[in-house]
C-alpha cells in the first residue's frame, strides 16, 4: 500500500493502470474512502485509462491530523499526488466534498489538468447548505459516525437501492464506520468553518468541464450546480435521471462510463461545453440528450423558461 | 492476527483472557483520567465551564464501574508489568510552547483525554458475531459512544479562541500524546494477538 507525505502526515493512494496512459485522479466524498472507486478503476482501466484514487488527510488508512485539517492541505496532497503521474493527460474527478477540492485544484493548478467533472458538488454555502451541513455536525457530535450515516444514507440515495437492503443495513454501513473516526470526520467537517466561497474565481477554470448533478439531489441541487455551470466558460451540465446525491455509489457503471467518454471526447478533440445543459441515459452507452428546449432544468415541474 | 476481539464461544462471548487485558487497559486509561479530573474540580463551581469538570469526572469514574462489573476476568500474570507501564505514561506531560503556565496544566490533561476518547475505539475491535446480549459487549459500545460525547469538551477548548496564539504548540502536544497512546493500545491488542489498524 504505498504513502505519500505530506509534512509529518501520510496519505495513502492507490495507482493503478499502464504509465503512459491518459489518468483519472478520482477524489473522495466526506465519509468516503479509497475502496468505494474499485467498479470505478476496474470500469476505467477497461477503457484504458491510469486511475489514481486516495483516501483524504482524515479518512480511512491515511493519516487523521489530531485537531485541524486546513482544505489547503487537501488541494496540496493532490498537487502531489497528481506530481506522481507524470506529464500525461490528467483528468480530475471530485464528489461533493471531494469535488470543492476538486474545484479549488483546477482553480490554482488548472494548467496540469485535461479535463475536470465535479459531481454532486458546489462552489458556496448556500443558507440551506449550511443549516443542513451544521445539522449534520451536531448530529456526528451527538450519535457518532452510525448516526451521521444513518441521516445520510436515505438522504443521498434512492428507495430503490435502500429498499433491498433494509434488513441489511448496518452491514452496508459498517465498513465506513470502522474506518472513520468521529474526531477527524469532525475536523473534516470544520474544515467548512472558514470557508470561502468559489464562485468569482470559477470563471479562471478554462478547463473542458463537465458537471454531473443527480436528478433528486437535495443535499446539493439543481441551481448550486447551475452556479458552476454559468461560471465555466467550458462546461456542461450533465444531469443524471432519478439519481440523488450518492450517485456514483447507486450508478457507478453509468457514472464510469459518462467520465471515459468525456475523456475520450476530450483528447479527440470533440468537446465543446457550451454550457450546454444535457441528460444522461438510463444506462451506460445510452445516448446523452439535450435537455427539453424551452424548459427550465432548474424546476422540477416541466416549466416553460422565461424569455431573455 | 485478527484485527477483532475473538475468537468468539459459542454464544458470541469474548475470551476472558482478552476481556480481562482490554478491561485493564480502558480502566488504567479513564481511571488516570478520573484522578485527574478529580484533582482540578473544586468543591464549589463558581465558572459555568467547571460543569463540564463535574460531568468529565463522573463519566470517567462511570466507565471504570462499569468495566469492574461487567469484565469476566481471569489471573493474568502479565498485567502488573504492563499497567505499570501505563500509569507512567498518563502522568502530566510538559506542554512546550505554551506561555501561560497556569493554562499549560489544563491542557496537558486536555490532549491526554483528547488521545484516550478519540483514539481508542474499543468497539470497533468487536466482530460482527459478538452478542449484543453479552455485558463486556455492551459495555465497549457504550465506551466508545460516551468518548465519541466526553470528546467534545476537550475539542472545544484545544481549539478555543485562548488558545489560537498557541495553536501550533497545541497540536503538536496532541499529536504526540495521540500517538504514545496508540503506541500502548497497539502494544496490548498485539499481546493478545489483535493486529489494530494504524
Amino acid at each position: 500500500m504505498p504513502f505519500l507525505n505530506h509534512g509529518s502526515y501520510r496519505v495513502r493512494y492507490e495507482l493503478d493502470g499502464p504509465a503512459d496512459a491518459p489518468a483519472y485522479v478520482l477524489v473522495n466524498g466526506l465519509t468516503q474512502y479509497s475502496e468505494l472507486w474499485a467498479a470505478y478503476r476496474d470500469a476505467l482501466l477497461a477503457r484504458n485509462f491510469r486511475v489514481a484514487t486516495f483516501d483524504l488527510l482524515g479518512q480511512g488508512v491515511s493519516d487523521k491530523p489530531a485537531l485541524f485539517i486546513n482544505q489547503d492541505d487537501h488541494v496540496a496532497v493532490l498537487h502531489r499526488l497528481i506530481g506522481e503521474l507524470g506529464e500525461g493527460p490528467v483528468f480530475l474527478s471530485g464528489i461533493s466534498f471531494g469535488g470543492l477540492i476538486a474545484l479549488r485544484y483546477a482553480i490554482e493548478h488548472g494548467q496540469r489538468l485535461s479535463g475536470l467533472v465535479p459531481m454532486s458538488c458546489f462552489a458556496e454555502l448556500s443558507p440551506q447548505l449550511m443549516l443542513i451541513g451544521n445539522a449534520l455536525r451536531t448530529g456526528l457530535i451527538l450519535g457518532g459516525t452510525g448516526y451521521l450515516q444513518d441521516l445520510l444514507l436515505p438522504m443521498n440515495l434512492s428507495d430503490k437501492w435502500l429498499k433491498p437492503l433494509l434488513d441489511k443495513l448496518d452491514s452496508v454501513k459498517r465498513q465506513g464506520w470502522l474506518v472513520n473516526d468521529v474526531y477527524a470526520l469532525q475536523n473534516l467537517m470544520e474544515s467548512f468553518l472558514d470557508f470561502q466561497p468559489l464562485t468569482a474565481r470559477l470563471s479562471s477554470i478554462s478547463l473542458p468541464t463537465m458537471i454531473l448533478n443527480g436528478e433528486f439531489d437535495f443535499l446539493t441541487p439543481r441551481a448550486l450546480h447551475e452556479t458552476l455551470r454559468v461560471e465555466i466558460p467550458n462546461s456542461a451540465l450533465v444531469i443524471i435521471p432519478e439519481a440523488y446525491h450518492a450517485f456514483t455509489l447507486e450508478k457507478g457503471a453509468l457514472t464510469a462510463d459518462l467520465l471515459a467518454r468525456f475523456a475520450e471526447d476530450v483528447l479527440a478533440g470533440r468537446w465543446q461545453g457550451n454550457k450546454a445543459v444535457l441528460v444522461a441515459p438510463d444506462e451506460p452507452g445510452g445516448e446523452i440528450t439535450p435537455f427539453p428546449a424551452g424548459y427550465d432544468h432548474l424546476r422540477a415541474i416541466p416549466v416553460r423558461r422565461a424569455g431573455p | 492476527m485478527s484485527g477483532f476481539l475473538g475468537p468468539l464461544d459459542a454464544d458470541g462471548r469474548v475470551p476472558p483472557q482478552q476481556q480481562t487485558r482490554v478491561a485493564a487497559f480502558l480502566i488504567s486509561a479513564h481511571g488516570a483520567l478520573a484522578r485527574q479530573y478529580a484533582l482540578v474540580l473544586p468543591l464549589r463551581i463558581e465558572a459555568a465551564w467547571q460543569t463540564e469538570l463535574n460531568a468529565q469526572f463522573y463519566r470517567e469514574s462511570e466507565i471504570v464501574s462499569l468495566l469492574q462489573r461487567a469484565t469476566a476476568w481471569v489471573p493474568d500474570l502479565a498485567l502488573g508489568y504492563m499497567a505499570a507501564s501505563w500509569e507512567a505514561a498518563w502522568f502530566a506531560a510538559p506542554v512546550e510552547g505554551i506561555a501561560d503556565t497556569a493554562r499549560a496544566p489544563a491542557v496537558g490533561l486536555a490532549t491526554l483525554a483528547h488521545a484516550v476518547h478519540a483514539g481508542i475505539r474499543p468497539a470497533a475491535l468487536l466482530p460482527t458475531e459478538a452478542s449484543a446480549a453479552d455485558p463486556f459487549v455492551m459495555a465497549l459500545r457504550r465506551i466508545e459512544f460516551e468518548s465519541s460525547r466526553l470528546l467534545q469538551a476537550q475539542i472545544l477548548f484545544l481549539k478555543g479562541p485562548d488558545l489560537v496564539p498557541s495553536r501550533n504548540a497545541v497540536s503538536a502536544a496532541l499529536e504526540k500524546r495521540h500517538a504514545e497512546v496508540r503506541k500502548l493500545w497497539r502494544e496490548m491488542l498485539a499481546s493478545i494477538g489483535i493486529d489494530a489498524r494504524e
